[in-house]
């Protein structure tokens, strides 16, 4: 293997594939990045196992060959480095790793890359999507999946895709979470799969908001997906199981509803948090409707027991009756913090009956909280 | 090197006065039998059976009695000595007797168990012309209002008030006047101090200490090597310092029970049985006290006496009988896994308690179903007692305590579980 890029191109390349570094492996090798010189191409791979990335980057190159080595290191010393061109070679049958830029040098002692966890070609239902689209179908359901593992589905991300439709949902069972997008060509026939929404973090990361498309690639069978755009592929397992029937679980009907910015809405909630750390996170929410001269309004608060209370009040526009509800301040703040502008409509119905929350002029994003029964 | 900056001055001039109710349990019996007056007594269990002496009355103590004694030992030493189970309801009661006489004096009332309180009343005597006529005064009323004797000491501090009252028992009142501390505590043997167990005695033996003035007296450099940071403090409480405040409880911070088997055991139904009821005792605590629990802990002492505690934190915070059990179930198994061996004591707890609230759950409803059945349970029992109701898992429990004619739970063979 013998080779020259740029500096600046393998340390962008190689801190990307360094995403699916995984940080607790019980195979060692997963710990290197697989460098494999093709023609005029330099590839760079790295996995955890439950997915892995693969970037190119444009490099000279005058002889194939592939090597792993340790990623962090490599990652490290290329960065620490000039810009300027860097000279990479592996002797015939060698393992160390010569590495030369400007008046550096370093070798670097290998694994084979026939020890590296092979990375799957996906092959399946095929479909298109804005990068944007997806990035902010991403935003707006990833935190809602759940972090502990005891119920793996919930981990992760459903996607359903039906003709031009891609649904996104996630929910840990005490929020749910539901993004519908368009697909920029159809799919043929329907698939629906829970991806890893760690995996799906990681994606979203590396996609820009440019004006280009992503290629998604689903194989059940193998219970894989595959996520392509300009010179990156990201391959994820899928999560194997049953996910909720969510649709059932979103109310149809509800008593109040109130209208409020959710940049107000988002500083009152922030403004209680502070009290509500000290607590069990409660926060206290009531919303009064208008009378005939005066706004409705949305009260927030929060109190912990021998520390203090606060309230904070904002204008809403309330259709119904007076509301009582009381939410884990983090599920509110996280849903307000992924809307993040505009207007958005809380709909309740009851203290112990799910709270949606829904973007005034976004009807492909719904939001269902469940309450805290609380004495008030 | 001094510093400019000080700590906040130690008052020594302050009055604290350490109250100690005279063989608490025992007292209670004979007053609620005076036929038991004058009698060597023993709160604890039958002597046939496992278990403490739990508190002895005087005339069962001159036989050598005391209590944390094997009933079997006390047994031996005084075989006609009057055992009795005791009822913990009881003890609570005029435990809470003892507490609004107390009350009446001073808001400052620090608590160590049902029977023993300090006082802080620095310059806080309203119509009394000193702090022992104040003791004196309650004195009387703990003796006319709860038929009941405490034991009073005052001095500048806690360890000294404590060391005073523990002197003058039964029926003391020592005050230790203001400079006089160090002299009073200088004669006494090593072992009155508060916090020398058996085992730093034997320390301090070896050292060459008998008494607390023989410990004053050592350099505090000696002690701290042998014994740490302790080992200083208690070198300062031997000179009469000590600068600890009369604290009224705070929130609960845990709540546990525990109970020692009769017979040492390896039969998992009946550790599951003990392990079911006593998170159920936890629970409906907690719900009492209005407060969820994030931390499980429980605690195995194996027959050998070798003592363990596992703990686990619970996903979401939770007051219900079943979270506390199953997570010490997954404890227990961590216990046996760690060895399996015969169990001696078995108890469990909650900690990381916090306010309530709880989050509900879009379409698992078992704790919302747990929440409610534990809420029409915690009402029964309330006005039933508390083996009016039973859970499955601890319906053998009947039958392995036939002897527990107490509505208010099962006479096990500690007080303490019965709390």
């Amino acid at each position: 293997m013998k080779l020259t890029c740029l500096q600046e191109n393998l340390s962008k390349g190689l801190s990307i594939v360094g995403r699916a570094i995984g940080t607790r492996t019980t195979l060692p090798i997963t710990n290197n990045v697989l460098l494999t010189a093709e023609e005029s191409r330099f590839r760079l791979c790295a996995t955890n196992l439950e997915m892995a990335i693969t970037c190119w980057i444009g490099s000279k190159v005058d002889r194939a060959g592939s090597i792993t080595v340790p990623a962090r290191l490599l990652s490290e010393f290329i960065a620490s480095l000039p810009n300027d061109k860097v000279d990479i070679e592996l002797p015939p049958k060698g393992r160390t790793l010569q590495l030369h830029c400007a008046r550096f040098e370093a070798r670097i002692s290998g694994i084979e890359a026939e020890d590296f966890p092979p990375i799957p070609q996906v092959e399946g239902l095929t479909a298109t999507i804005e990068a944007s689209a997806l990035r902010q179908g991403i935003a707006q359901v990833a935190f809602a999946a759940a972090a502990d593992e005891s119920r793996p589905v919930l981990t992760g991300i459903h996607c359903d895709f039906e003709e031009d439709r891609l649904t996104l949902a996630s929910a840990d069972g005490f929020r749910l979470a539901v993004h519908k997008t368009t697909l920029a060509s159809p799919v043929s026939g329907k698939a629906a799969v829970i991806i890893p929404a760690r995996s799906m973090a990681e994606l979203s990361h590396l996609l820009s908001d440019e004006d280009e498309k992503v290629e998604i690639r689903i194989n059940v069978q193998k219970s894989q997906a595959l996520f392509k755009f300009k010179n990156l592929e990201m391959v994820s397992q899928l999560i194997q199981g049953n996910f909720p029937n969510y649709n059932q679980l979103i109310p149809k009907n509800y008593a109040t509803r109130a209208e409020v910015g959710v940049a107000d809405f988002l500083r009152a909630t922030k403004a209680a948090s502070t009290f509500a750390r000290d607590g069990s996170g409660i926060l206290r929410v009531q919303v009064t409707p208008g009378a005939e001269l005066t706004p409705g309004k949305v009260a927030v608060s929060a109190r912990a027991e021998e520390i203090g209370d606060n309230m904070g009040e904002i204008d809403a526009t309330v259709k119904g009756e007076t509301a009582k509800i009381a939410f884990n301040s983090k599920y509110l703040l996280d849903v307000l913090n992924a809307i993040g502008q505009g207007q958005v409509a809380l709909e309740t119905t009851t203290p112990s009956s799910p709270g949606v929350i829904r973007p005034i002029g976004q009807d492909n994003y719904v939001h269902v909280i469940m309450p805290m029964f609380v004495q008030w | 090197m001094t510093s400019w900056l000080t700590l906040p001055m130690i008052n020594m001039d302050r009055r604290i006065l350490h109250l100690d109710l005279d063989a608490f349990f025992v007292s209670v019996e004979q007053s609620l039998n005076p036929s038991l007056r004058g009698k060597p007594v023993v709160v604890g269990g039958q002597p046939g059976k496992r278990g403490v002496v739990a508190s002895a009355s005087y005339e069962a103590r001159a036989f050598g009695l005391y209590a944390g004694m094997p009933l079997a030992s006390a047994h031996r030493l005084c075989p006609h000595a009057i055992f009795i189970p005791g009822s913990f309801s009881h003890y609570r009661e005029a435990s809470a007797g003892f507490f609004r006489i107390l009350a009446d004096y001073t808001p400052d009332i620090e608590a160590g168990g049902l029977d023993e309180a300090y006082l802080d009343v620095t310059g806080l005597l309203p119509g009394f012309d000193s702090a022992f006529h104040m003791a004196q005064q309650i004195k009387h009323r703990v003796r006319r209002e709860l038929d009941l004797i405490v034991s009073v000491g005052i001095a500048n501090s806690k360890v000294v008030a404590k060391i005073a009252s523990d002197l003058g028992k039964p029926d003391g009142l020592i005050e230790v006047t203001k400079g006089a501390e160090r002299s009073f505590l200088a004669p006494l043997a090593i072992g009155k101090m508060p916090g020398v167990g058996e085992k730093t005695e034997r320390l301090m033996k070896g050292l060459g200490i008998a008494t607390i003035g023989q410990l004053a007296d050592t350099p505090p450099a000696a002690l701290k090597n042998r014994l740490g940071q302790w080992g200083e403090t208690l070198h300062r409480h031997a000179m009469g310092i000590d600068d600890r405040k009369v604290e009224p409880p705070g929130e609960a911070k845990s709540i546990s029970r525990e109970t020692t088997f009769a017979a040492d055991t390896l039969e998992e139904g009946f550790i599951k049985a003990t392990l079911r009821y006593l998170a159920e005792r936890v629970g409906a605590d907690l719900r009492q006290h209005a407060k969820r629990a994030k931390c499980v802990t429980i605690k195995v002492r194996f027959s050998d006496f070798e003592t363990i505690t596992r703990q686990c934190a619970i996903p979401e915070a939770s007051d219900s009988d079943q979270a506390i059990y199953e997570a010490g179930l997954r404890l227990l198994a961590r216990a046996f896994h760690y060895r399996r061996a015969r169990v001696r004591l078995l108890g469990i707890g909650v900690s990381s308690l916090q306010d309530p609230g709880q989050q509900l759950h879009l379409w698992d409803f078992t704790d919302e179903k747990a929440a409610r059945l534990n809420r029409t349970v915690d009402q029964l029992r309330k006005k039933y007692g508390f083996t009016s109701i039973q859970t499955g898992q601890t319906r053998r429990l009947k039958e392995d305590y036939p002897d527990s004619p107490d509505r208010d739970g099962y006479r096990l063979h500690t007080p303490s579980l019965s709390r």
